[in-house]
């Protein structure tokens, strides 16, 4: 089309339209009466004009929103990762997102896991996972999950290995419906499949139920070999700086339940780990609990180090003669030391067959459990043993637990803080009434919602250093509706990185919040700070990327990382980059003034940057009403710039939305210690009470 | 800690004001950013059953960027006409790199994700618009740029009056003109590829 051409058939196409339809054909015949192809061309223009509809009326953006979040926020359904397109999300783990996707060169399903880059930015580090996950992949074992592929592709590392539709030993164990039979049959796959990765050399180091599933057809598989060894940070300065607390900051918090004594403290682990790790499971599977707990960790830990298993059986009974062995099997996996445990996964296959062959021959049947076999003799249930029977620990265990700034922090928050602060605890002293303690979150009516957000309010503000503020009904309902946003997606089914559950949002964060406790504590900065800040930026996601540049669990630029010592390859080590953050916060706090209100500016500059927030804070304070509380963020907003009233006013909501689940976990039907119980947290009173 | 600073975006607008190539390039992510943002929150609204207005969410997006201080008439009319064009580049770019991952990867059609369908069929669609729009400004500029501005800069029709400085008559006629063309230009190319 000529610009000339173009002219002439556009001026007669807005005549035409601007005339009524019925007269349009006279019209065009009338203007092009010597031209029959431009009359038909502007007759077909005139046409699409009236088909056009809605087409463009809406801007790209909306239609693409969709492609737009898929792409870069993790939603990765549809996405084509090298040769593999993802169908559905099966789950998250400590090690990344694993998907369920189609491998197109040959027709199968496979699990696809997606290393996030905080693994993935350490070759050597992954070059050895790799030999070992190929290696123990090479086994070719039926127990041992088969690895596909570890590779790269469109930016992404990821292991793509063997789908297993069934469920993990954990799902089967809270089902709670797991026979005896079913519970050695298990056990025998597990230990095939260990003996023969052991005959190899190759050591598990995270043996749980989590890593374990079995199929539909009964066949049982082992996940994750060699993975554990990725997530093990090097140990920085002393060698006694426990590599079991690093691997608790990488992946296995929450189940420490299952390290082996040696794992605890920190030190060299060979198959007997794995062996020891197995007797948990089997106890587990068992008596449904586990055989070392504390209310904490670091009372776990303890547990571990230094105290018997709860008994397998009822205290004061002794163990019916067909479970003798059995116990005395599980007995002898749980030795704290390891040279009194079995020494090899084959000595202990042989004697589970053996307990296997004495429970048929005592007549056991197969769909008996193990609570029905000993309630047929007579026994009530279970005990948790007496604990006057079991001896204090040593002052010695925490040292040999490692940092000593752990050392201090846990034994604060052992003392301190859970007596000042569990909310039972708060409760009953009455220094901080908790509203319809009894009732679930999700059961309350809408006043009881409020009530208890007060409350809940209040508690935090004290924590921040900050005199709790009577709090408007606005201002409440402003945290309601966050709070309400989080509930309602809890569970729900996730399709964007928004609409994560808070269960998974939980179970991402949990790897960070000892490690961030600990920073942020040291800097005398709010440990709920550290915490809260990245569940609101990034729901924990361990390290992502932003598009510009932004990286890692804080969202860090690479030209402020390394005016705080961070270099652009350590954006994603947590252990790096959150003493920064909190340095960060810090520096800039000391230069705003250290009061709650500073804090709530200097946590904004993470969208607006600090001379900007720098220059609201003076214009805020020369205003007449200035009030020195949290909340005169969200009351002042409308004084404040626009962008500034954009971001603030969501922000302080969802600050405390988060901060007010994360003290309550359980008011929210989540299965998880309140993060008041962290190493640390107590710190967050040592903000420096205000002058006014 | 900084996502992004004011000062930058509209420094950067000058520098490729001044025909510097590269502040595009910087400027590209920053806007991408916004962009996701504005995504997120069209997406969230949708899902809870409210009608967001684009223009409102697309205003509140561009005031972010510029600042308030700079979000005077003048930089923002100038800002309004550079921001539409990063827009295309950057939706553009990633529909191209999805079409052609899609022809020239070999990938099979799985018919098991419906999504992943629907978005290849959207990168051939906005693959073909930008190639559309580019033939058309090759005769008729000022309608290429009404169409870059309402459809990538999500600007109104009084808006895209302003930024290039024409009565809002004259745009709605360039916009029906356009859109006709455009239209049929794709009807077209879509039937002779099939």
């Amino acid at each position: 089309m000529t610009p000339d051409r173009w002219q002439k058939v556009e001026a007669i196409f807005q005549d035409a339209l601007d005339s009524p339809p019925q007269e349009r054909a006279s019209f065009l015949d009338q203007a092009f009466s010597d031209d029959d192809d431009l009359r038909s061309e502007t007759a077909r223009l005139i046409a699409a004009h009236d088909e056009a509809g809605n087409f463009i009326e809406q801007p790209a953006l909306v239609e693409d929103a969709r492609i737009i979040l898929a792409h870069k926020l993790g939603n990765n359904i549809g996405r084509e990762i090298g040769l593999y397109r993802i169908v559905d999300r099966l789950g998250a783990g400590g090690m990344g997102e694993v998907y369920l996707a189609e491998d197109s060169r040959l027709d199968r399903l496979v699990a696809l896991k997606l290393l996030p880059a905080y693994f993935a930015s350490d070759d050597e580090r992954l070059a050895r996972f790799q030999r070992e996950a190929r290696a123990a992949s090479a086994l070719n074992h039926p127990n041992i999950l088969t690895i596909h592929e570890v590779g790269e592709a469109d930016g992404v590392r990821f292991i793509a290995t063997e789908f297993i539709d069934g469920q993990t030993i954990q799902e089967l164990i809270a089902r709670q419906e797991l026979t005896l039979a079913e519970i050695l049959d298990i056990a025998m796959q597990i230990i095939s499949g260990l003996a023969t990765a052991h005959a190899a050399g190759i050591v598990h180091r995270d043996i749980k139920p989590d890593n374990i599933m079995r199929r539909g057809d009964g066949l049982v598989k082992i996940l994750d070999f060699g993975i554990a060894k990725l997530l093990e940070v090097p140990a920085h300065g002393a060698p006694s700086a426990g590599t079991a607390m690093f691997t608790e900051t990488g992946a296995v918090v929450g189940t420490v339940g299952y390290m082996s004594p040696e794992q605890a403290r920190g030190l060299a682990i060979d198959e007997r780990t794995d062996i020891w790790s197995f007797g948990v499971v089997l106890y587990q599977m068992l008596t449904h609990r586990l055989p070392f707990t504390g209310a904490t960790r670091m009372d776990t830990l303890v547990e571990i180090l230094e105290r018997e298993p709860l008994p397998l059986l009822p205290v004061g009974t002794d163990a019916a003669p067909e479970l003798r062995s059995l116990v005395q099997l599980i007995e002898k996996t749980l030795r704290k030391n390891r040279d009194d445990r079995f020494q090899t996964a084959l000595e202990l296959q042989n004697d589970l067959k053996q307990v296997r062959q004495e429970f048929a021959s005592a007549g056991i049947r197969n769909e008996e459990t193990f609570a029905e076999l000993l309630s047929k003799r007579d026994v009530a249930g279970f005990t948790a043993a007496s604990a006057k029977t079991r001896k204090a620990p040593s002052p010695f265990v925490f040292i040999a637990l490692g940092v000593a700034v752990l050392l201090a922090v846990a034994i604060a928050a052992a003392i301190t803080y859970q007596n000042l602060l569990t909310p039972r605890q708060a409760e009953r002293s009455g220094a901080a009434p908790v509203t319809s303690s009894e009732k679930v979150y999700v059961e309350m009516t809408d006043t009881e919602r409020l009530a208890f957000i007060a409350a809940q309010e209040q508690r935090i503000s004290t924590m921040m250093g900050d005199r709790p503020a009577k709090l408007d009904e606005e201002a409440l309902r402003a945290i309601k509706r966050q709070i309400d946003h989080y509930v309602a997606r809890s569970g729900s089914g996730s399709d964007t990185a928004d609409n994560e559950s808070l269960d998974l949002i939980y179970a991402r964060a949990r790897p960070y919040l000892p490690t961030i406790a600990r920073s942020f504590a040291a800097r005398k900065v709010p440990v709920i700070i550290g915490i809260y800040l990245p569940m609101i930026e990034s729901a924990y996601r361990p390290c992502f990327e932003s598009s510009i540049g932004a990286k890692g669990l804080f969202q860090f630029l690479p030209q402020t990382a390394r005016q705080y010592d961070v270099a652009s390859g350590e954006l994603c080590d947590v252990e790096k980059v959150a003493p920064a953050a909190a340095h960060y916060i810090a520096d800039h706090m000391a230069e705003l003034g250290d009061d709650a209100e500073s804090m709530t500016l200097v946590l904004l500059s993470y969208n607006t940057g600090a001379t900007w927030v720098r220059g609201s804070l003076r214009q805020l304070r020369d205003s007449e009403d200035y009030e020195r509380t949290f909340w005169m963020l969200f009351r002042n907003r409308d004084r404040l710039d626009e962008s500034f009233r954009n971001e603030g006013a969501g922000y302080v909501p969802m600050f405390f939305a988060a901060a007010i689940i994360g003290e309550n976990p359980r008011n929210f039907g989540l299965e998880m210690e309140p993060l008041s119980t962290l190493t640390g947290m107590n710190d967050v009173t040592t903000l420096p009470p205000r002058t006014n | 800690m900084i996502s992004f600073s004011q000062q930058n975006v509209t420094e950067l607008l000058t520098e490729w004001q001044q025909g510097d190539p590269a502040a595009l390039d910087k400027l590209t992510p920053l806007i991408y950013d916004e962009l996701r943002r504005m995504a997120h929150r069209y997406v969230r609204h949708e899902r809870t059953g409210n009608t967001l207005q684009t223009t409102e969410l697309v205003n509140e997006a561009y005031a972010r960027l510029l600042g308030k201080k700079n979000y005077d008439w003048q930089s923002r009319s100038h800002f309004f006409g550079v921001i539409a064009q990063v827009m295309r580049h950057i939706l553009i770019d990633h529909a191209r790199r999805r079409h052609f991952a899609k022809h020239g990867g070999g990938v099979r059609e799985v018919s098991l994700e419906h999504a992943a369908l629907m978005t290849q069929r959207r990168a051939a669609e906005l693959v073909a618009l930008d190639e559309a729009l580019a033939e058309l400004s090759q005769f008729d500029s000022r309608k290429s740029r009404v169409v870059e501005l309402r459809y990538f800069g999500g600007l109104s029709l009084e808006e895209a009056a302003q930024v290039l400085e024409v009565s809002l008559m004259t745009v709605r006629r360039d916009w029906r003109a356009a859109k006709a063309w455009l239209y049929r230009k794709l009807k077209e190319s879509k039937h002779s590829d099939e």
